[in-house]
């Protein structure tokens, strides 16, 4: 694989623009996508430079379209990925939903948006459960929240590797304000940071003479007896829970003393992080846990906190109404922390707001 | 310092930043005194100027382009050269190298100096490099041979 | 102060719109207006808009209005129609939310002959978001995402809806192409539109084509030259299926 950074450098670029050199630095072949705010860069990024990489485009007729083209080019065994946000995410669940079945490389990168519907065109976390759960399936979906252009770049890159080497969908799940503002981050080729890129290949169109050389491939996701899809979706969730322990990833800080954890993920795990350390500078015993993986969620992790730290209460903060503390309500069931909440549904949440609400219930 | 624009408000589904002109942009060359125009990203480039009344013919008018040596699809020279032509009509570059809070003197120094270089071959010059107040008392007047303009940031807050 | 006339059936509060100067959506609105009043169907007339610009449309008229999703305002006018088959449903859309994402919706709508009348607004791009691709995008032209020009090998030559409605809608469908340079005609293919609505004929559709001058980056005269000389090569101006009369493909100044 050619490299297309070069020398690792620094640069000041929108987290649209991020995806779109990291998906040209993991090697990714061909970008199917639809305009929706906000995450329309990530395409006009890609069609500039995709003909100087030999990278292909298509801009579909729709989202539906647009998952479902990466379904048949990752089949074919070509490295493909997509980008969309809120309404396009819900048309795109049936794509990741044959994805999930047929056990796909699938890779998409979420910018969250307001809703439900058309909601607001800016920032969310409203699709929390979407991302992690849509579609008609178990969820068996690998799905990164970053908080940095750093984590971008990084895990697009590792989005890939991770969709072709456990063959689970995998999510970049950002949101509009990541998308459009601009910092620092570093890019790099991923060879030059030791990490070996995954290489892919194809389910259909295997070479060879049919009857000669092999049997042809038959590929589907629809089963004549309930039997025979028990096996299939208890085998792919055997699979799942046993790599679970190796995907899941979280950061936490001050959790060996605390009466309250703050529980937050994306880029309001900055305006948390920020919050402990301005309490603790107050003597009020506040620290955080963040989910990196929603799935798997670190569920583990976060019971070891919570009893490591002693701690009697949980703040849930998300700029959503509920989504992240459903989803670490299911996960941590049989804790008997308290937990509360700082909904802020569609709004952006900032280091005084979790200060407060932290001064509030303690 | 009047601002033309549409208010968030104002911006019911809008699209994405700037997808909606405003009438009033349409016009600005009309009014009296100094007129900066902020024109984003896109395809067209300097065509955008198109959209104001009476730019082609505007004896004032200054197309400054504005370069961030950090940004990839300007961080070598062939890069830049590559995306000054695509622009169409520029007068005037302004250095605008920088890496947000990670800004240091040499990344500004080394950057601007690369883009003075390589625009000098397009027969540009640099007006000016453009840098964060709080490195005024960092950089040595003269230093990076290229005039400085500090920039106060009103919005340091801001998310977008 | 002396304020321009404007139909009745426009919602003065939110006047002046929000429409980009140049932008033609706003004469369709007003030849729409015109005929709502004329024919004295404001108080019955739904008017449904799609994502995109014609989302700016949504509280444009003093007549009921939904605002739908993306390429769904089809649909929504048939379950309406169908529900109250005595309103009158005008379905608002771009090229985008008609011919792309909108598309089997508007196939099988017409397929059905079901009683809308829908107005297709065409000025080649994906305006509200930044200027994208469009499937009426013209070969060459560039776009946010054909950077250096669309190339018709691989995304097609552009889409001439008209022509495929026609194509798939029994006789009792109205189907026509207009253009905002021409306000006469504009008018007239409207009203026939409502007007085979209201007779209860069949599916009524017209696109019209119009400006973008804020994505095409066009100053006025490019912009007419652009609507006039060079979307009319593809895109040709004229009723296509009429139960109202020959329908005729030339240009005809009324």
């Amino acid at each position: 694989m050619d490299k297309v950074i070069g020398d690792a450098k620094k640069a000041f670029i929108t987290g649209n623009e991020t995806v779109a050199w990291a998906a040209l630095a993991a090697g990714a072949e061909v970008m199917f996508g639809y305009p929706i705010t906000p995450q329309n860069e990530v395409m006009h990024y890609w069609t500039r430079m995709a003909p100087k990489y030999n990278r292909e485009f298509l801009q579909t007729e729709d989202e539906i379209s647009a998952g479902f083209t990466v379904c048949g080019a990752v089949q074919s065994g070509k490295k493909a990925f997509t980008a969309t946000a809120g309404p396009g995410n819900v048309l795109m669940q049936e794509p990741f939903g044959m994805a999930e079945a047929m056990r796909l490389p699938l890779v998409a990168v979420i910018q969250q948006r307001g809703g439900p519907s058309s909601g607001t065109v800016v920032y969310s976390q409203q699709e929390v459960t979407l991302t992690t759960f849509g579609g008609n399936g178990e969820g068996m979906r690998i799905v990164y929240s970053t908080a940095t252009h750093q984590e971008i770049y990084d895990y697009t890159i590792k989005a890939f590797n991770v969709a072709w080497k456990h063959r689970f969908p995998t999510f970049v799940l950002g949101d509009g304000y990541q998308a459009k503002m601009r910092e620092p981050m570093e890019m790099y080729d991923p060879i030059d940071k030791g990490i070996e890129m995954v290489a892919p290949y194809p389910l259909i169109g295997l070479g060879g003479e049919i009857g000669v050389d092999r049997e042809p491939a038959h590929l589907c996701n629809i089963y004549s007896l309930e039997e025979e899809l028990y096996e299939v979706v208890l085998k792919h969730a055997a699979e799942y829970e046993a790599l679970s322990p190796s995907i899941v990833e979280w950061t936490e800080g001050e959790c060996e003393d605390a009466d309250i954890i703050i529980l937050s993920h994306g880029v309001v795990s900055r305006a948390a992080d920020d919050a402990v350390k301005a309490l603790r500078a107050q003597g009020i015993k506040a620290s955080y846990f963040r989910p990196i993986t929603l799935r798997p969620f670190p569920q583990q992790a976060l019971r070891d906190a919570i009893a490591r730290s002693g701690a009697k209460k949980l703040l849930v903060a998300e700029s959503a109404y509920g989504q992240l503390e459903r989803l670490t309500r299911q996960e941590i069931y049989g804790e008997t922390i308290k937990i509360e909440t700082l909904f802020k549904p569609g709004v952006g949440i900032i280091d005084n707001d979790i200060i407060n609400k932290v001064k509030s219930v303690l | 310092m009047k601002v033309i624009g549409f208010s968030r408000q104002d911006s019911f589904g809008l699209g994405e930043t700037g997808a909606m002109l405003n009438p009033k942009a349409r016009w600005v060359l009309r009014h009296e005194g100094d007129i900066i125009m902020d024109i984003g990203y896109g395809v067209h480039g300097a065509r955008t100027l198109n959209l104001v009344e009476g730019a082609d013919e505007s004896p004032e008018l200054k197309v400054l382009a504005v370069v961030n040596y950090t940004r990839p699809m300007t961080n070598s020279p062939e890069r830049v050269v590559d995306y000054l032509q695509g622009l169409g009509r520029v007068d005037g570059i302004i250095a605008n190298t920088h890496l947000g809070d990670e800004t240091t003197l040499e990344i500004i120094c080394q950057g601007n100096r690369m883009i003075r270089d390589t625009v000098r071959q397009l027969g540009m010059e640099v007006i000016y490099a453009a840098v964060d107040q709080k490195l005024a008392k960092a950089i040595i007047p003269g230093e990076c041979e290229i005039p400085i303009k500090y920039i106060h940031r009103y919005m340091p807050s801001a998310i977008w | 102060m002396v304020a321009p006339v404007t139909p009745k059936s426009w919602y003065l509060p939110t006047k002046p719109h929000k429409f980009c100067p140049g932008c033609g959506h706003g004469i369709v609105l007003k030849a729409l207006g015109e005929n709502i009043d004329e024919l004295g169907i404001q108080d019955k007339t739904i008017f449904g808009c799609d994502i995109g610009c014609s989302l700016l449309s949504w509280n444009f008229f003093a007549c009921d209005s939904t605002q739908t999703h993306h390429g769904r305002t089809t649909p929504v006018m048939v379950g309406i129609k169908r529900s109250r088959p005595e309103l009158v449903t005008v379905g608002y859309m771009g090229d985008g939310g008609g011919y792309s994402i909108g598309s089997q919706h508007l196939v099988n709508a017409a397929v059905r002959n079901e009683k809308l009348t829908l107005i297709l607004v065409n000025n080649t791009n994906y305006g509200m978001t930044g200027g994208q691709m469009a499937p009426t995008t013209l070969p060459g032209q560039k776009t946010e995402t054909t950077p250096y020009g669309r190339d018709p090998e691989l995304t097609g030559y552009p889409t001439k809806g008209p022509e495929f409605i026609s194509a798939i809608t029994p006789d009792s469908a109205y189907v026509a192409r207009a253009t905002v340079s021409k306000y006469k005609q504009l008018k007239r293919f409207i009203r026939n539109a409502l007007r085979n609505q209201l007779e209860g004929n069949g599916f009524s559709f017209v696109e019209v084509l119009s400006t973008c001058p804020t994505n095409w980056r066009t100053n006025a005269q490019q912009t007419w030259h652009f609507l006039e000389d060079d979307m009319e090569k593809y895109f040709p101006v004229g009723e296509i299926k009429s139960p109202f009369g020959k329908g005729d493909k030339t240009n005809v100044a009324d």
